[in-house]
C-alpha cells in the first residue's frame, strides 16, 4: 500500500514537473530585463516555501513528540527536517546561480540570503546533534527541543536580519519576486510548488521508514548484545 | 521565593568553586586576548576602518571567549555524577538552569569588562561617554549570549564532541542578539547618538532575551531529565 | 547575454537535479544497507536462539 502511495506521488510529481516545463519553456514569455534566466525562480521559490513549510511541520511533530512520547514522530520529524534540508540545499544553490546571472556575484549578503543561510545552518546543527546521539529516547527529546529553538529563532533572525540590511546601503538590486509578477507567469510557479510538495511527502515518506527501520535494527542488536 | 533561593544555591556553588580554582575565567580571558590578537593580523588595528567594525570585533570576542566559559558550565558537573546528584536534588530543572545562568553571566561579564579596557587599548578606540549605555548593551546582550548558551551547553553535555557541538549549534541561534548588541556597541563606540531608529535594536534585545529565557526555562527540565 | 543567460540557466536546473538526484540516490543506498543490517542480525538472532535451544 505504502509503495503504492509513494508511486503515485512520484509519478504525480513528474508529471506535473514535465508539463511545467513544457509551460515554463513554450509558453511563458522572456522576462524584460533578466532573459531566459529568470526561469529559475519556478524552482528556486517553491523551494524555499517547501523547505519552510517542512520545518515547521518538523517542529510541530517535535512538539508531538515531547507531548506523546511517540518514536514514530521523531522519525517522522527527522524524515520532514531532512528532506526540508534538502530543498534548502537546492534553494540556496538556485539563488546563487541566479545571482551570479542577474548581479554578477555569487553571494550577496541581503536579508533573505543571509536569514536563510543561518536556517540552513541551524537544521545542520540539528542533524549534527542528532548523529552525536546513540540512544533514540534521548535522541529524539533533545531533537524535538533543538527543533523548537531553531523554527522560533528563524522568525527572529529573519526579523533582525531585515532591519540590520534596511539600515545599511544594501546590495544595488533587490530581487522582489511574487508581488510583480503578471498573472500568466506566475501559474507554473504555483504547480511547481505543488509538484515539489508530492516529491517531498513521497521522499519523506520513504525516509521515515528508513529511520523506524534504523531504529529496529538498533534495538534488535541491543537485545543480541544481551545473551 | 523558594524558586530564587534554590536558583542561588546552584549559582553560589559554582561561582564560588570559579573563585577558588579561577581556571575558567583565566582560561576565557586567555582565550579572549589571543583572539584580539588575531584580529590584529587581519585588520590593520589603527586605521580608521577599525572604528567601522569595532562593535562586531567585541562581540565576536564575547561570543568566542563566552563559549568556554558556557561549555564548562555543565560538564564540570560530569566528574562523579555530580550532575545525577543535582538532578535528583529538590531544585527543579528550572532552578538549576536559573542558578547556572546567574554563575555563568556573572563570569561572563567580568571577563567582558576586563576585556573592554584591553580592547580600547589594542585598538585606539576612546571608550565612549555613554559608557553607561554601552554597558546596558553589554549586559543584555550578554544574558542573551548565556540563556541561549547554558540551555545548549545542558544538550550536549553527554555527548562525546561536545567542544565541537556547542559553539556550532549556538552561533546561528545567537545571531539576532549579536546583531542587536554589534549595531549597538558600533554606534556607542563611535560616538554617536542613538536616534530613535536604533531604538529598535534595544527591542530585538530584550524581546530575544525574554522570548528565550522563557523557552529555556519551559524546555529545561525536558532537557535535563527527559 | 541571451546565449549566455541560457547557459547559466540551465545550470541552475542541472544543479538543482542534481541535488534532488544524488538525494534519491543516497535514499536507495541507505535502504539496502538498512535491508541487509536488517537480514543479518535478525538471522544472528535466530542462531543465538537455536543455540540456547540446544
Amino acid at each position: 500500500m505504502r509503495v503504492k502511495i509513494i508511486l503515485a506521488l512520484s509519478a504525480l510529481s513528474g508529471l506535473i514537473l514535465a508539463w511545467n516545463l513544457h509551460t515554463m519553456f513554450m509558453q511563458v514569455p522572456d522576462e524584460l530585463n533578466q532573459g531566459a534566466a529568470f526561469r529559475i525562480i519556478y524552482f528556486h521559490v517553491p523551494s524555499a516555501i517547501t523547505s519552510f513549510t517542512g520545518f515547521y511541520i518538523g517542529m510541530f511533530a517535535g512538539v508531538g513528540y515531547l507531548w506523546r512520547k511517540n518514536l514514530r514522530l521523531d522519525a517522522f520529524a527527522a524524515a520532514v527536517n531532512e528532506v526540508s534540508l534538502v530543498f534548502a540545499t537546492i534553494t540556496l544553490i538556485t539563488g546563487s546561480i541566479w545571482g551570479r546571472i542577474i548581479w554578477g556575484i555569487w553571494w550577496a549578503w541581503d536579508p533573505r540570503i543571509t536569514s536563510y543561510f543561518v536556517c540552513w545552518l541551524l537544521y545542520v546543527g540539528y542533524f549534527m546533534l542528532r548523529r552525536a546521539i546513540d540512544d533514540p529516547t534521548t535522541r529524539a527529546r533533545l531533537g524535538a527541543v533543538l527543533s523548537i529553538f531553531a523554527a522560533i529563532d528563524i522568525v527572529i533572525v529573519w526579523k533582525s536580519i531585515e532591519w540590520w540590511r534596511t539600515q545599511h546601503p544594501g546590495p544595488v538590486l533587490e530581487i522582489r519576486g511574487g508581488g510583480g509578477m503578471a498573472p500568466g507567469m506566475e501559474a507554473p510557479l504555483w504547480w511547481n510548488f505543488l509538484a515539489l510538495v508530492m516529491l517531498a511527502t513521497a521522499l519523506v515518506i520513504i525516509r521515515m521508514r528508513q529511520v523506524s527501520m534504523q531504529r529496529e535494527i538498533d534495538s534488535l542488536r541491543r537485545y543480541a548484545h544481551a545473551f | 521565593m523558594n524558586f530564587f533561593r534554590q536558583s542561588w544555591a546552584v549559582a553560589s556553588k559554582d561561582l564560588r568553586s570559579e573563585v577558588r580554582s579561577k581556571e575558567t575565567v583565566n582560561a576565557s580571558l586567555s582565550f579572549a586576548l589571543v583572539i584580539l590578537l588575531l584580529f590584529s593580523f587581519a585588520f590593520d588595528p589603527s586605521s580608521e576602518q577599525v572604528r567601522e567594525i569595532a562593535g562586531g570585533l567585541l562581540w565576536l570576542v564575547f561570543a568566542f571567549a563566552g563559549t568556554l566559559i558556557l561549555n564548562r558550565s555543565f560538564a564540570r558537573e560530569l566528574v562523579n555524577d555530580c550532575l545525577d546528584a543535582l538532578i535528583s536534588s529538590p531544585a527543579s530543572g528550572a532552578q538549576i538552569f536559573f542558578g547556572k545562568c546567574l554563575a555563568n553571566y556573572a563570569l561572563l561579564i567580568i571577563v567582558e569588562c576586563i576585556c573592554l579596557p584591553i580592547f580600547a587599548v589594542f585598538y585606539n578606540v576612546r571608550l565612549p561617554q555613554q559608557l553607561a549605555v554601552l554597558f546596558l548593551v553589554m549586559l543584555l546582550g550578554t544574558w542573551g549570549i548565556t540563556v541561549i548558551g547554558t540551555l545548549f551547553s545542558a544538550m550536549t553535555v553527554n555527548l562525546r564532541l561536545r567542544e565541537l557541538m556547542l559553539p556550532t549549534l549556538i552561533y546561528p541561534m545567537l545571531i539576532p542578539a549579536l546583531m542587536g548588541a554589534i549595531q549597538l556597541s558600533g554606534l556607542l563606540i563611535a560616538g554617536e547618538p542613538l536616534g530613535a531608529d536604533n531604538q529598535i535594536w534595544f527591542r530585538l534585545l530584550v524581546a530575544f532575551d525574554v522570548i528565550f529565557t522563557i523557552l529555556s526555562l519551559a524546555l529545561v527540565e525536558t532537557v535535563l531529565v527527559g | 547575454m541571451p546565449t549566455s543567460n541560457y547557459t547559466f540557466m540551465f545550470y541552475g536546473f542541472l544543479a538543482a537535479w542534481m541535488v534532488v538526484i544524488i538525494y534519491v540516490i543516497s535514499i536507495a543506498l541507505r535502504e539496502r544497507k538498512l535491508r541487509q543490517e536488517l537480514d543479518r542480525v535478525k538471522r544472528m538472532l535466530e542462531e543465538r536462539e537455536q543455540e540456547t535451544k540446544r
